[in-house]
């Protein structure tokens, strides 16, 4: 990874390989070959992607301060968990993203969720949840000149956001269940889901609502006094 | 003379991904009423008959489960009844009897493995894998019951200012809000105090080491060894299909061959293997402690 | 050998128009300890963070700063982290792990020492600061006093040449502030590292110090051996009033001959220059009212159901109009009594009265309607807005009739402001509610001596209109000059309690540099004016 030169080459292969290579390449072999054991697939994708942007991200030279805000960002959305029914750590991914970038919004997404997992119950699940919550802030974070500029965008990203997380989630059950991917048991588990499906959406529209322009405010200030 | 949770935690983590790992990905009945019944017994002898609730989940799950499939999928031949107009199949229901048994299994794992891999060592493996994640891990860590005392301080500091004076929904939610709001800045303020406070200690200016707290001895390297080994035999036998359990169209149970049935004893043995060292160190004790 | 060399330093925060600090030269011997004072605001943390590369505050900086030889922004990362070990104001802040081994090592971690060698290293300094008990803990459940400890001591691992404190006493009792000195005194002694050293509580430090470096506003006014130090600035009663007590005494006297530093000297100095015919001072009765503002009556109270009693047994009258100081060890539960008078805490057993009605009787939160306030210790905790303005507007204070003159720090973010203001911004805080009872928690921490004798006459101001105001404190000094009455809290109740007169003299460690200095020559003298007063009575020894 050193060895290359140019820093926005560096910093593309670095999300390329992991979260766009990896998973075709993938997706591609397990379809030619067996289509059953897709669980196994899914995992090893999941966890190869972590691991990979894991050990990009410990090459590259990050600021000190940058690190410990994405701690504290980890932190309040660790804490905002226990809220019952409302869920703020996709929101608090994304507007992390917003501010700080891409991959501290990915950062703050995948940590959130092994961190609290360790409360909510550790499983199968944290990686596909890691891979979930980070992707959100990734995305957020490629977009966030546009989704800055424009409220009714960050509040339309953030309901679509909360479905998809709650869709990809569901594909991972099914998987998990079926070991195969089975479409009517995946309906049956959608329609089972719309609670949640709703409860994400809607936290996260609300949180946005509620928190994009203070935290903006005081990431700012931070930024400015003290050169972030 | 350590029981099994005093073991290098990634030592611990590599047999706790072992044994999920054969009971996620694979499906032969045998394997999986091991694995459920081994987690249960690991539970079990880890916390006594505590945990009623979490036990109590488990079933509920394991019922909503079991039921599912029959319900959803009408694959397989064999017609129990017919509900609604839709086929009730025998193949069908033990299909989602099976996975339920894994599904079960592998959370009660999974609820052990939360217990035994304390925040400590958790950062111990990450930190192996990755010192700046494992360090972003800690702090993180810290920081959580370090908002919620602060935010406690500065609520109880604000009430006895007078910030809530007036007894009303609309006054308390306000005097919330903004002590949410201060929260937050003190959290980033504290937090670059925090940076600077590592940097002024060398943080970043080069290759950093690890104060190893877990050693790596020969027991360690015994118990790694034996759990890579059955685990290899397992996943050889499953590999292979010398392990193959058809349940659609109709069942369809091979019998094992020999690497079959070495595959389901290795795999018994590697659940096993915890609670012999548990065993043997309490013999030990006992032993030891008569010499006293 | 030169250790440090600092050339016309200057600094100015960003959007800021006056520096803070401002042409500072002058040099630090290897094995010197130094001391750093001036009032609050005169930029002795600025300056301090300065000279520790990384801290450095973003703004713009003039002049040289040259260690060991080398200017500082040449060193390397690693020889600059390692060499240069500053102990921060707060001690809470530093702490940047979760438990106190890792946090004992991780300098080392990241200096790449090997894992051997940190374990051989963090044992020794463990041993040295006896933290060996605590080891294991989460740095979380340290008190004060500890963190203090493990945050000198994590420094310390990294074997530094140059330790730079700023205010490292602030929050520590009497006993433990002056255990705290002789330790860094000993380490500039034994390992001779070269220590500067910012304290705004300097009874305890100049006498064992071997630089005094005098701060105002940004420059520095003097640097030299704190006997010629005070010789030179005989006149400026502001710097004096700050230095110990034998030195305000010989220059309240005026008699000439050396300048007395530590105790025993001020005792000779008496001793030899003055009789003692009549040792005693004519006082006052004191009389105080009837009724009770503040009245604990046998006070339970422990803050988990199978934790240890914090307050037992806690029984005490505090009259209305009163001055009524308390002090004690850290972690005695100062706080928790006076959280447990505001309300914040509920005792599990005894009753708790303020003027005369209990607690539970004030209902729709009508206690803190004009009736009582409370400054809490962490004065962070008061601050809402962002800037010092909107909080005070926030609470209705009338910005023009402030108490006292804070109008330069109006417009800044509270966060930005030094401890010292902090203190005296969030005082002006709960002074706007108005209250009858007031409850004052370390009021005087990080403030300088002139700011303390301000502070004296507004509460003298509050006790005229009628406020009654309980303070805690460990500043001796403070209470002995203010109280009406002071008690000493020990094992979760009071153990003695009495005007400052009956109260001081009869302790041995929590009691004024003038009372050990007197005792056994005069009776009873607590303050310095007490002093000054007796040995103008009896004359000079012929
Ligand atoms: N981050 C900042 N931005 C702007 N001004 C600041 C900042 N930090 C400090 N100041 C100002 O600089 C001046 C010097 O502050 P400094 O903290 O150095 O004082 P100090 O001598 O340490 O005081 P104290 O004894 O109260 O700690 C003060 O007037 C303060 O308001
Ligand atoms: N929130 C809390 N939970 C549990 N224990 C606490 C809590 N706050 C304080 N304590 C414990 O109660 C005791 C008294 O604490 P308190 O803060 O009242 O001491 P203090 O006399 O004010 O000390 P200091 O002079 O250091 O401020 C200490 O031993 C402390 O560890
Ligand atoms: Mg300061
Ligand atoms: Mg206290």
């Amino acid at each position: 990874m050193l060895l290359i030169k140019n820093k926005c080459l560096r910093s593309f292969i670095r999300i390329f390989v992991p979260f766009i290579l990896i998973p075709v390449i993938t997706v591609a072999g397990a379809l030619a070959f067996d289509e059953k054991k897709h669980i196994i697939i899914a995992l090893a994708v999941a966890v190869s992607a972590l691991l990979l942007f894991a050990a990009g991200f410990e090459k590259k030279s990050t600021g000190t301060r940058r690190m410990v805000i994405v701690a504290v960002m980890v932190a309040l959305s660790f804490a905002g968990r226990f809220i019952p029914f409302l869920k703020p750590i996709a929101a608090l991914t994304i507007i992390t993203a917003l501010y700080l970038g891409g991959e501290a919004g990915f950062l703050v997404g995948a940590l959130s969720a092994v961190l609290s997992n360790f409360y909510f119950g550790q499983g199968p699940w944290t990686a596909f949840q890691m891979l979930a919550w980070g992707l959100i802030g990734l995305f957020a974070g490629i977009l966030s000149e546009k989704l800055l500029g424009s409220r009714p965008l960050l509040l339309l990203y953030g309901a679509l956001t909360g479905i998809a997380y709650s869709f990809i989630m569901d594909i991972w059950t099914v998987l998990w269940y079926n070991q195969g991917f089975d479409i009517k048991l995946y309906l049956a588990a959608l329609v089972s889901a719309v609670p949640y499906t709703v409860s994400y959406a809607v936290s996260n529209v609300l949180f946005l609502f509620l928190l994009a322009k203070p935290f903006g405010e005081k990431l700012s200030r931070i930024k400015i006094k003290y050169g972030v | 003379m350590r029981s099994f949770s005093e073991y290098n935690p990634i030592v611990t983590a590599i047999w706790f991904f072992c044994v999920t790992g054969i009971a996620m990905f694979c499906n032969y009945p045998v394997l999986m009423l091991i694995s459920l019944a081994g987690a249960i017994v690991f539970f079990i002898m880890r916390n006594g008959l505590s945990h009623g609730k979490t036990h109590l989940f488990f079933w509920i799950l394991f019922a909503v489960l079991a039921l599912a499939n029959p319900l959803v999928s009408h694959n397989g031949k064999t017609v129990l009844f017919v509900m609604n107009h839709n086929p009730v199949t025998l193949e069908a229901t033990l299909y989602g009897l099976n996975s339920a048994v894994m599904i079960i299994g592998v959370l009660y794992w999974f609820r052990s493995f939360t217990q035994i891999m304390t925040s400590e060592k958790l950062l111990y493996i990450t930190g192996a894998l990755s010192p700046k994640l494992s360090l972003i891990l800690s702090m993180a860590l810290r920081y959580v019951p370090l908002f919620s005392r602060q935010s406690a301080k500065i609520s109880s500091a604000q009430k006895a200012m007078g910030l809530f004076s007036d007894d009303n929904i609309i006054d308390d939610l306000k005097g919330k809000s903004r002590i949410f709001s201060i929260m937050v800045t003190w959290a980033l303020e504290n937090g670059i105090i925090t940076a600077d406070s590592m940097e002024a200690r060398g943080y970043g200016t080069g290759r950093r080491s690890q104060m190893r707290r877990f050693g790596f001895r020969g027991a360690d390297i015994a118990l790694l060894i034996a759990s890579l080994l059955l685990f290899g035999i397992t996943a050889a036998a499953v590999g292979t299909d010398s392990l193959s359990f058809e349940f659609y169209p109709a069942l369809n149970a091979g019998a094992p061959d020999t690497l079959g049935i070495l595959g389901i004893i290795s795999y018994g043995l590697l659940i096993i293997l915890p609670m012999i060292i548990e065993t043997e160190v309490n013999l030990r004790w006992k032993y030891l402690r008569s010499g006293i | 050998m030169e250790i440090l060399a600092v050339r016309d330093l200057s600094f100015t925060y960003p959007q800021c128009s006056s520096a803070a600090v401002k042409n500072v030269s002058f040099t630090l011997e290897r094995g010197d300890f130094a001391v750093l004072c001036g009032a609050t605001g005169s930029g002795k943390s600025t300056f301090l963070r300065m000279l520790k590369r990384e801290l450095t505050p973003l703004g713009e900086k003039k002049g040289s700063i040259i260690f060991c030889g080398t200017e500082l922004s040449q060193l390397s990362d690693r020889k600059a982290a390692s060499e240069v070990g500053f102990v921060m104001q707060n001690p809470e802040q530093q702490i940047v792990t979760d438990k106190v081994w890792h946090e004992l090592a991780f300098g080392l971690e990241n200096m790449g020492t090997p894992p051997d060698e940190i374990s051989r290293r963090i044992a020794e300094m463990a041993s040295y600061f006896g933290i060996g008990d605590w080891y294991d803990k989460d740095t979380a459940q340290l008190s004060g006093g500890q963190k203090q400890l493990l945050n000198l001591a994590s420094v310390l691992v990294m074997q530094p040449k140059l330790l730079i404190l700023d205010e490292p006493t602030a929050q520590l009792d009497p006993i433990a502030a002056a255990d705290f000195i002789s330790t860094v005194r000993r380490l500039a002694d034994d390992f001779s590292i070269t220590v500067i050293m910012a304290e705004h509580r300097l009874e305890e430090v100049v006498p064992i110090c071997d630089r005094l470096l005098v701060m105002e506003q940004g420059q520095l006014i003097a640097s030299a051996p704190p006997a010629e130090v005070i010789a030179a600035l005989k006149s400026r009663e502001d710097i004096l009033c700050g230095m110990p007590a034998a030195s305000r005494l010989y220059a309240r006297l005026g008699i000439g001959g050396a300048c007395p530093l530590t105790v025993r000297e001020g005792r000779a100095f008496i001793e030899n220059n003055y009789s003692n015919r009549s040792p005693q001072l004519q006082q006052d009765e004191y009389t105080h009212k009837s009724n009770a503002a503040l009245e604990f009556g046998d006070v339970y109270f422990r803050y988990e159901r199978s934790g240890r009693d914090i307050l037992c047994g806690l029984s005490l009258r505090i009259y209305e109009n009163e001055l009524f100081c308390i002090l004690g060890g850290n972690g005695s539960g100062k706080t928790t009594a006076l959280s447990a008078a505001a309300g914040l805490l509920r005792a599990y057993s005894g009753r708790i009265k303020v003027f005369g009605k209990k607690l539970k009787d004030y209902r729709n939160r009508s206690l803190y309607k004009e009736c009582l306030a409370m400054l809490p210790q962490d004065v962070q905790t008061v601050f809402l807005k962002s800037t010092v303005r909107e909080d005070l507007k926030e609470c209705g204070a009338d910005l023009s009739v402030l108490p006292y003159d804070i109008s330069h720090l109006l417009d800044k973010h509270p966060y930005d402001l030094s401890g010292g203001e902090q203190q005296l911004a969030a005082l002006a805080k709960v002074l706007a509610a108005k209250p009858k009872l007031l409850l004052l928690d370390e009021p005087t921490k990080g403030l300088d001596a002139a700011a303390k004798q301000t502070m004296m006459t507004v509460l003298r101001g509050l006790k005229e209109k009628g406020v009654t105001v309980v303070i805690v404190t460990h500043d001796v000094e403070f209470a002995a000059a203010c109280a009406d009455r002071c008690a000493m809290f020990f094992g979760g109740r009071i153990a003695s309690v009495g005007t400052p007169h009956e109260f001081f003299p009869q302790n041995s460690f929590y009691t004024t540099a003038v009372s050990r200095m007197t005792r056994g020559f005069y009776d009873g003298a607590v303050t310095l004016e007490d002093a000054a007063e007796l040995c103008r009575i009896n004359g000079r020894r012929e």
